[in-house]
């Protein structure tokens, strides 16, 4: 078996093909995520926790919208809160207007309600929560907020506008989408490559009867695939660290967790998508056709597993079929203990996922194989 | 002499269908055994059981002694057996695919021996796709001799394969046998059975038809020559009917008795009447058949093959 193993593994390596797939493919989309600035990019969402409600605050709120930030319809009920949420990643800024807000600049509208933030000269100031991932977006919200606020207190003369705006930025614990992505990726890699390779390898084999020839011989013919399955695991496990080690060392990923917790992980989905490789070929009559097959299993999954955007973002009961997709667990996983430190034993649920795909794949697998 | 392999009524169906219907044969240690039949006659299916490949329906396979469903594993480790068409790792070289195959067995051959038995000592580093046909197919019997096995079982070993490629290989089986292995092969062609085989099985829609050595085999049946014409233009009925009235042609299971075969080709097939070669000639000359060309041949397995199924050999 050890000779079955490394002449697959020289076999692998001999297939320029194969190695293009396993590593170029998800490197090119890590150089993709790597260099463009997806978080400049991306629509920031703005939450007004507006406790003057008055006119001037409203327009304040308005300018906000019209700088092209998309506002939640419901805001945090209070600062503290909306701080959590800007620190969890759930909001990316939170402009909070304290009730002294506005007073006397339209209208002569009396303040009203309790104050909420710091005054200054009777002035109310309104603070600016911002997360930390990127300094040019923290400015651009901070200068269309300030803005607003110099167009609602216009009527006074400059030296009685002081600046009215505090902005306090917190440390996030959201990490930033490139680091997302990048663990989507590995996961991605990994699943497109088991199915399809094992797909294809396997309905080869069989096209040229080499399945057959073991059968002939004494092998035992479990030592086979299992040989053929640790050689696709060590490609995995080089996959996952080649895409993690160009992420972090080339495009400056940070990662917390250790590397060492996703190992199980990582095996625990491959195998899963090596049965799923294994069931694809027993479907195809041709390399070709399990190619194809192979594609159509991973590419959805590969788009509704969350590699690229939250399962969540999807309507209707899809996240929850999408959350039920093996690669989603095996995302989730990696996910928690790569960018939120989190040890392999806190991610269970996932692992128990992928433990139950495993066996289900399995029971699937050993029924539908045939061997010519 | 001990059999290296008895099977005893074996059958095996695919629903209603009987791929082998019954069949019962020996093969003696040290005997070359061939299996002869057009395709889908069973030669196949037989060997796969043989070979462990397949569970029959019924019937007993014993093989070096051993019963193949009880012990297929120890009988695998001493037999060899190239399958019909059979590939190997594309990226591998020979030497690595025999010493990757080798590693299965207890007992092994070196590679560059076996290699240089099929006389590809000098492909070692190459892959299989850069061989001829002929070349990758001395490398399939090469790797099925990997073990030192005592029983090799080849699969049309020489389908495909041009004419010098074909005597190479005869050649090669020969050798094998000269190492006292054993050696059961199938083949469609009745030219290497007759000159490969001890003895042979004439299989046919799942059945043994006959069981005999060649000679034995084409001494048995009622066609002594086979006369080949080829005339300037079809033969009259006039004509046809000279020939077949000349008392000299026997009728065959086969009609008609003169098949056209090409453009104004005719085969007439002679019983065992000592008179019937004369008359057949006389009947061509007397009806005025303007001859292009002219053949006769004694009986071969070809026709043994015709006389029992009725059936053409070759597709």
């Amino acid at each position: 078996m050890l000779a079955l193993t490394i002449a697959n593994l020289k076999m692998m390596a001999r297939n320029r093909q194969t190695t293009f797939w396993a590593l170029f493919f998800p490197l090119i989309m890590v150089a993709v995520f790597g260099l463009f600035d997806f978080n400049s990019f991306a629509s920031s969402n703005v939450a007004v926790l507006d406790l003057a409600d008055n006119a001037a605050s409203r327009q304040v709120a308005e300018s906000l919208s019209e700088a092209g930030l998309i506002q939640l319809d419901d805001p945090p009920t209070s600062l503290e809160a909306g701080r959590k949420a800007v620190e969890e990643g759930d909001l990316d800024f939170l402009v909070a207007i304290p009730a002294g807000f506005g007073a006397g600049t339209i209208d002569g509208e009396e303040p009203s309600g309790n104050p909420a933030a710091g005054q200054v000269d009777g002035a109310a100031l309104v603070t600016l929560v911002t997360g930390g991932e990127s300094e040019e977006r923290n400015q651009f919200v901070a200068n269309v907020l300030r803005r607003g606020i110099d167009t609602v207190t216009q009527g006074k003369p400059p030296e009685e506008r002081p600046d009215q705006l505090i902005t306090e930025r917190i440390e996030t614990c959201s990490a930033p989408y490139f680091d997302v992505v990048l663990l989507g990726l590995v996961g991605m890699g990994i699943m497109s490559h088991a199915i399809i390779s094992i797909a294809v390898h396997i309905s080869n084999y069989r096209n040229l009867s080499i399945l057959k020839r073991m059968l002939v011989t004494p092998l035992a013919i479990w030592k086979f695939f299992a040989a053929e399955v640790i050689a696709q695991l060590a490609l995995a496990v080089i996959q996952a660290a080649v895409i993690l080690g160009v992420g972090v060392f080339v495009f400056r990923a940070e990662l917390v967790g250790s590397v060492i917790h996703m190992l199980p992980i990582i095996i625990l989905g491959s195998l899963v998508f090596l049965n799923i490789g294994f069931i694809v070929s027993a479907w195809a009559n041709t390399p070709a056709a399990a190619s194809g097959m192979g594609n159509v299993v991973s590419l959805p999954m590969m788009f509704f597993a969350g590699t690229f955007f939250s399962t969540s973002a999807l309507p209707w009961l899809l996240p929850y079929v999408a959350d039920a997709l093996p690669l989603a667990p095996m995302i989730t996983a990696l996910r928690d203990i790569g960018l939120h430190g989190a040890n392999i034993w806190e991610v269970w649920q996932q692992l128990a996922w992928l433990a139950g795909w495993l066996v289900a794949t399995s029971v699937v697998a050993v029924r539908v194989f045939r061997f010519s | 002499m001990s059999k290296a392999i008895r099977v005893e009524g074996l059958v095996k169906r695919y629903g209603d269908f009987a791929a082998v219907d019954d069949v019962s044969f020996d093969v003696s240690e040290g005997e070359v055994f061939g299996i002869l039949g057009p395709n889908g006659a069973g030669k196949t299916t037989t060997l796969e059981i043989i070979e462990g490949l397949q569970r029959p329906t019924s019937g007993q396979v014993t093989v070096l002694g051993k019963d193949i469903l009880k012990e297929p594993r120890p009988i695998k480790a001493r037999i060899g057996v190239q399958l019909q068409s059979s590939a190997y790792f594309s990226y591998l070289n020979l030497r690595e695919i025999l010493n990757l195959l080798g590693s299965f067995y207890p007992r092994r051959l070196p590679p560059d021996e076996l290699l240089a038995l099929v006389g590809l000592a000098d492909r070692a580093n190459s892959r299989i796709n850069q061989l001829s046909i002929g070349q990758s197919q001395r490398f399939t019997v090469a790797a099925s001799l990997v073990n030192d096995p005592e029983l090799v079982i080849l699969d049309e070993p020489t389908t495909g394969l041009d004419p010098q490629a074909r005597h190479n290989l005869w050649d090669l089986i020969s050798e094998i046998h000269a190492r006292n292995v054993t050696v059961v092969l199938t083949s469609h062609y009745m030219e290497e059975a007759e000159l490969l085989c001890q003895r042979l099985a004439i299989m046919d829609h799942g059945r043994i038809v006959a069981i005999d050595t060649p000679g034995n085999l084409i001494s048995r049946i009622d066609t002594t020559y086979t006369v080949k014409l080829q005339t300037d233009r079809p033969l009259s009925d006039g004509q046809c009917h000279a020939l077949k009235k000349g008392g000299s042609l026997q009728t065959l299971a086969v009609d008609p008795l003169i098949q056209p075969t090409s453009a104004n080709s005719y085969i007439l097939r002679l019983d065992r009447n000592p008179e019937s070669l004369n008359q057949a000639l006389d009947g061509i000359v007397r009806s005025g058949i303007s001859l292009k060309h002219l053949e006769i041949q004694p009986a071969t397995l070809e026709d043994v093959f015709l006389e029992l199924t009725g059936n053409e050999l070759r597709d």
